[in-house]
């Protein structure tokens, strides 16, 4: 009991330091939890749509129509296995959602589209009688019926047609969450440090109480295990709001996180629903603050010693430097992870040493001019601050390196995606030819309008591809790969201002004949080049074509090739066709009267390039909503965790200023002295991770998202965020002064000594 | 937006209200228990004094909750092998409706219904069953009066008035079978005029069967097709809420007594004893109401299964006709393992009387 009672007086002393641990911990787990729901919902979203499209075989209608109820009836009643799919979209945030009828899929047997009824519960699936509701309130929607793969014969009047809802997402939805964890585990170990940090100070504070325990005859043993209780007490009150505000958080960040799928896997994902609270995080959360704050008293104290001396320091510089090499030649997404790791523990490891040593050298030559004695004091004072705040100053550097990164590759990307939407989005108006529908007469019928514009036909279809000449070839060998097949006829000047990454001279008169153009994925997955010859087999027709240039496609994973329409074999099947056209002084309405005659339908999808660009942006900007979201808190919390460590720390340095009193400095003197000081800690800190950062950007742009994504994109700084940061930086720091200046005032230090 | 909890698993849940539900607290096969948000009183509720109306009973029954359409039948194939068939379809309503109302439009999918079709053969002491599920007013499950007519998917009995036959096609993957039903005679009410009460308290069903149906046809099994005839025994059963809470399962059989009496007895089996009721009707087709001072029923043997101890031998005994029979399924595993698996073997009938029926075993198991 006494034990007891000594351990809880220090906190009794010192309430402040354990509102910051009990403070860093609900933080450290709402940041954990809300992290671990959002990219469990992302694994489980992915897998689930992924599983979702894997019937790949849907009923189409000989006559074009579109499938209806009838139709399913029909089938089924036939003893055909078909189960309706109705897609409807809503506006972003809601976006797509998939209305199904989990009692027609017991058919599918095992290969039951989503893996059994039960796994298509929950987002993006609803009942399908709720979605038929949602279509007829005006959202539009499309019904699908799918079918098995290899189903008995159809009866007369219907075919069988592939059924994508997308590309094959298994590569890139592994890169994409392999982020999302590598994201996760760096957020885990800022937390961690900011944990241990304020831990650490708080131990250093009762090391006397602890020998003096010692000393009464307590073990050292007996003192860490009440420690270890303490902490565990301590741990499992905290993680408990910690918990409850991350789910919120991820509740909050959820709703567009459906979109960012999405968009970039062309997978309809419906986030948002609600869980059971993420218990298993909260485990981790424990055991991470119970094995960061006892590793002290686990690691043998020489390890510990020998960290911050010069073999150390020589440790952590190599790995550092191995991690720069492996980072640049890594040829795995992996790999790169782990040399990023090495590079971060690396400058984590040097960054508060480097920066005590910078103080001390400064204070040196500032003391030898001796002309300004409280700048030496200063910097003697920020070297000591270095070293007993290197966790956090550490996290903070991590954090910041972090928001540099992602909001350099957020914005580049913006800038780089408006732009290639720009050069594809260059036709006024967008039309889908109608299954079964004659697109040969309406291209000729477009051919003879007087005054129309610039207009082309779409022909998308699949093609498989392998090396003409060269078996050898580094990236295909032997290999024949199935690709997506981008035909435009007649190749319109609205495609000829596209920037290609490469290309020969007149490639788009060169496309004309026999030639190909490839998509970045392509050209990357496969080290295909400009001037590489390959066999393309299209409806069994097999022909040769020269790569004349390779185009940036951005958001997709899949290969595509692109070629004239006029080279397609007759026997070639399209999978979708549409026309992109500038009406010129053709009216829209006229145009549109002309193709529902033609194609007996007044039921026509027509795009307007404003919907089509103002839908984009809107979808990218929620792409990276999560990304933004968790470097900021994350830097949040570390700003918070300085905040409250400088706070922390700087009372224990009381003494030193009220010196600076006994000295005759007035008191406006030394709270001047304390802003300079507080500021030029956490500025120094953002200057030390910016070179983090930049190199950051760098591995992001130019090695992670060519290898997750399979393309790239320029790098480009941006200075004006740094500013940002920096002004974040001096807000924290003033904020540090104003709360000693309070503490001074409690003491009443400063009035003690004022003159 | 929030998604309805489980769609599926709701929907499957209140399909399967019209089965079994072993060990569910609040009643056998969930019919005591109130499924979804439409309150039990939005149904009628048959009561003593309904009457049965041809040949409107023959379809569905909108207002009411739960109904199905039953065949069983004891063939033998061409060298006198027994064997067993069953096919049975349900309907649930989610939503009542007056029985000459409009159905939904189909496009909205709607789900006021879902239909379950189970259909199984016995044979040399295998058992083969299927499970089909649908939504109702979509088009490919449905019942009609006149002609009658259930279908769900490809699985269809039709009747053809001018042959006085009716037909049954079902397919259940590697086995399928093409049945002619004739000898469909009038229909025999159980009960109270067809009032079938199922409990002390006045919960009961309207029912009635056709209970010397002559069938012929084809089986296929894997490879093999065999030539089949034999007995049949049709059931059309339809409520709101038709059993009480308390009531853990039943025990049914349907027998044909070689004297040419046919026999309808259950058991519902309650937390203090059971409700015992049947019919005992002669070559003519007169019944006579059986309640449970008339009948004894018994399980004698049990047999351990994957899915559980079931009763597979009984002891039925009715002084009053001189009745006193041990009724036995063949050697095997005759539980219907679909979403909530029942047993529902043939059986044979020895002692005073001797025979060929169905029983059908529900809330055993695990």
């Amino acid at each position: 009991m006494m034990l007891a009672r000594a351990f809880v007086s220090h906190y009794r002393r010192h309430p402040i330091q354990l509102l910051a641990l009990a403070l860093m911990i609900v933080l450290a787990t709402m940041l954990w939890t809300g992290v671990t729901v959002l990219t469990d919902q992302a694994r489980h979203s992915l897998f689930q749509s992924e599983d979702a499209v894997a019937a790949r075989a849907h009923v189409i209608r000989a006559d074009g129509r579109p499938v209806g109820v009838d139709d399913f009836a029909a089938l089924r009643v036939a003893g055909v296995c078909v189960a309706p799919w109705l897609e409807v979209q809503r506006p972003p945030p809601e976006g797509r959602v998939i209305g199904i009828d989990p009692l027609a899929m017991g058919c599918f047997g095992d290969a039951v589209p989503g893996g059994g009824a039960d796994s298509l519960e929950g987002a993006p699936f609803l009942d399908i009688s709720e979605a038929a509701e949602l279509s007829r309130e005006g959202y539009s929607s499309q019904l699908y019926l799918l079918a098995r793969d290899g189903n008995r014969d159809l009866p007369t009047g219907y075919t069988l047609g592939e059924f994508s809802m997308g590309p094959s997402t298994g590569e890139l939805a592994d890169s994409f969450l392999l982020n999302l964890d590598a994201l996760s585990l760096l957020v885990l170990l800022i937390t961690g440090l900011l944990v241990r940090s304020v831990h650490r100070l708080g131990v250093a504070q009762r090391h006397g109480s602890f020998s003096l325990l010692h000393r009464f005859g307590v073990p050292r043993q007996r003192i860490t295990q009440w420690l270890a209780l303490e902490l565990l007490v301590l741990t499992g009150i905290c993680v408990v709001p910690g918990l409850w505000l991350g789910a919120r958080l991820a509740g909050m960040l959820g709703s567009g996180f459906g979109q960012a799928l999405d968009s970039l896997f062309d997978v309809t994902v419906y986030a948002g629903t609600e869980g059971a609270l993420p218990w298993r995080a909260a485990a981790i959360v424990v055991f991470l603050v119970l094995a960061v704050c006892l590793v002290d008293w686990v690691v043998p104290a020489r390890w510990r010693a020998m960290a911050g001396q010069g073999r150390g320091r020589t440790i952590a510089f190599l790995m550092f430097l191995v991690g720069m090499v492996g980072v640049a030649l890594a040829a795995d997404l992996s790999w790169v992870f782990v040399a990023t790791a090495m590079v971060f523990a690396g400058a984590g490891w040097l960054t508060p040493g480097w920066l005590a040593l910078l103080a001390r050298r400064l204070s040196n030559r500032t003391g030898s001019r001796r002309d300004d004695p409280l700048a030496r004091w200063r910097q003697r004072e920020l070297a000591v601050m270095f070293r007993h705040l290197a966790l956090p100053v550490v996290a903070l550097q991590f954090a910041m390196a972090m928001v540099l990164a992602v909001q350099a590759l957020v914005t580049t990307f913006e800038g780089t995606f408006e732009t290639w939407l720009a050069q594809r989005l260059a036709a006024e108006f967008y039309v889908e030819v109608p299954t079964g529908a004659d697109a040969d007469s309406t291209a000729a019928q477009l051919q003879n309008l007087d005054g129309i514009g610039p207009w082309h036909r779409v022909i998308r279809g699949r093609a498989s591809v392998a090396m003409a000449n060269d078996g050898s070839h580094l990236g295909l060998g032997d290999e024949r790969v199935e690709v997506d097949l981008f035909a435009l006829l007649p190749i319109s000047h609205l495609v000829k201002t596209w920037t290609l990454l490469e290309s020969v001279e007149k490639p788009w008169l060169r496309l004309e004949s026999d030639s190909v153009m490839i998509n970045e994925q392509l050209a990357r997955r496969y080290r295909l080049e400009v001037g590489d010859t390959l066999d393309i087999r299209l409806a069994d027709t097999n022909r040769s074509a020269e790569v004349v240039a390779i185009y940036a496609d951005y958001g997709r994973p899949a290969g595509e090739i692109l070629m004239a329409g006029s080279a397609l074999p007759a026997a070639f099947k399209a999978h979708f066709q549409s026309f992109s056209v500038t009406p010129g002084s053709v009216a829209m309405a006229d145009i549109r009267r002309r193709l529902s005659d033609t194609w007996q339908t007044s039921e026509l999808t027509i795009r307007d390039n404003d919907s089509i660009r103002a839908l984009a942006s809107k979808v990218f900007s929620q792409t990276f909503l999560l990304t933004r979201a968790i470097s900021l808190l994350t830097l949040l919390l570390a700003a918070m965790a300085l905040l409250i460590m400088g706070w922390v720390f700087f009372t224990t340095r009381v003494k030193y200023f009220q010196l600076l009193g006994v000295w005759g400095l007035p008191a406006s003197m030394i709270r001047r002295q304390l802003r300079r000081l507080s500021v030029a800690l956490t500025l120094t800190v953002t200057i030390a991770a910016l070179p983090l950062g930049v190199w950051l950007t760098w591995v992001l742009v130019s090695r992670i998202n060519p290898l997750a994504f399979g393309w790239s994109l320029p790098m480009e700084l941006y200075p004006l965020f740094w500013f940002e940061l920096g002004v974040m930086a001096v807000a924290t720091g003033l904020i540090i002064a104003y709360l000693m200046r309070l503490q001074l005032g409690h003491t009443d230090s400063i009035k003690q000594v004022e003159p | 937006m929030k998604i309805p909890t489980g769609v599926s698993a709701g929907i499957l849940a209140v399909v399967l209200a019209g089965c079994t539900d072993p060990g569910n607290d609040t009643g056998f096969a969930g019919l005591a228990q109130q499924t979804g948000e439409v309150e039990q009183s939005q149904f009628q509720q048959p009561e003593p004094g309904d009457t049965l109306a041809f040949p409107e009973d023959w379809g569905p029954h909108p207002q009411h909750r739960i109904e199905w359409w039953y065949l069983t039948a004891n063939l033998e194939t061409r060298d006198g092998k027994p064997l067993g068939l069953q096919w049975t379809q349900f309907r649930q309503a989610l939503k009542p409706r007056p029985a000459n109302a409009e159905p939904p439009e189909a496009s909205g999918w709607p789900l006021d219904a879902a239909w379950m079709a189970h259909a199984a053969v016995s044979f040399g002491g295998e058992h083969w069953f299927e499970e089909k599920l649908a939504r109702g007013d979509v088009g490919h499950a449905g019942a009609k009066a006149d002609p009658l007519q259930v279908w769900l998917d490809d699985w269809q009995l039709v009747s053809k008035p001018d042959s006085g036959s009716w037909y049954l096609q079902v397919e259940g993957g590697d086995w399928r079978y093409n049945l002619r039903l004739s000898n469909i005679g009038k229909p025999v009410p159980h009960g109270q005029n067809g009032f079938s009460a199922k409990s002390a308290s006045g919960e009961g069903s309207m029912y009635f069967s056709l209970v010397d149906l002559r069938i012929e046809g084809t089986v296929t099994l894997g490879d093999e097709t065999l030539a089949v005839s034999g007995k049949g025994w049709f059931d059309r059963e339809w409520s709101s809420q038709f059993l009480k809470a308390g009531q853990q399962g039943w025990d049914w059989f349907a027998l044909h007594l070689d004297d040419g009496h046919k026999l309808m007895a259950f058991r519902l089996r309650e937390d203090q004893g059971a409700f015992v009721s049947g019919s005992w009707i002669n070559a003519e087709g007169e019944v006579e109401t059986l309640n449970g001072n008339d009948i004894s029923l018994s399980p004698l043997n049990w047999q351990m299964s994957p899915q559980g101890r079931v009763p597979v031998k009984w002891r039925l005994t009715m002084p009053q006709h001189s009745v006193d029979v041990q009724i036995a399924a063949p050697p095997g595993d005759y539980w219907n393992a679909g979403l909530y698996p029942y047993w529902e073997s043939p059986v044979t009938v020895t002692g005073s009387h001797e025979g060929v029926g169905y029983m059908e075993l529900t809330g055993y198991g695990n």
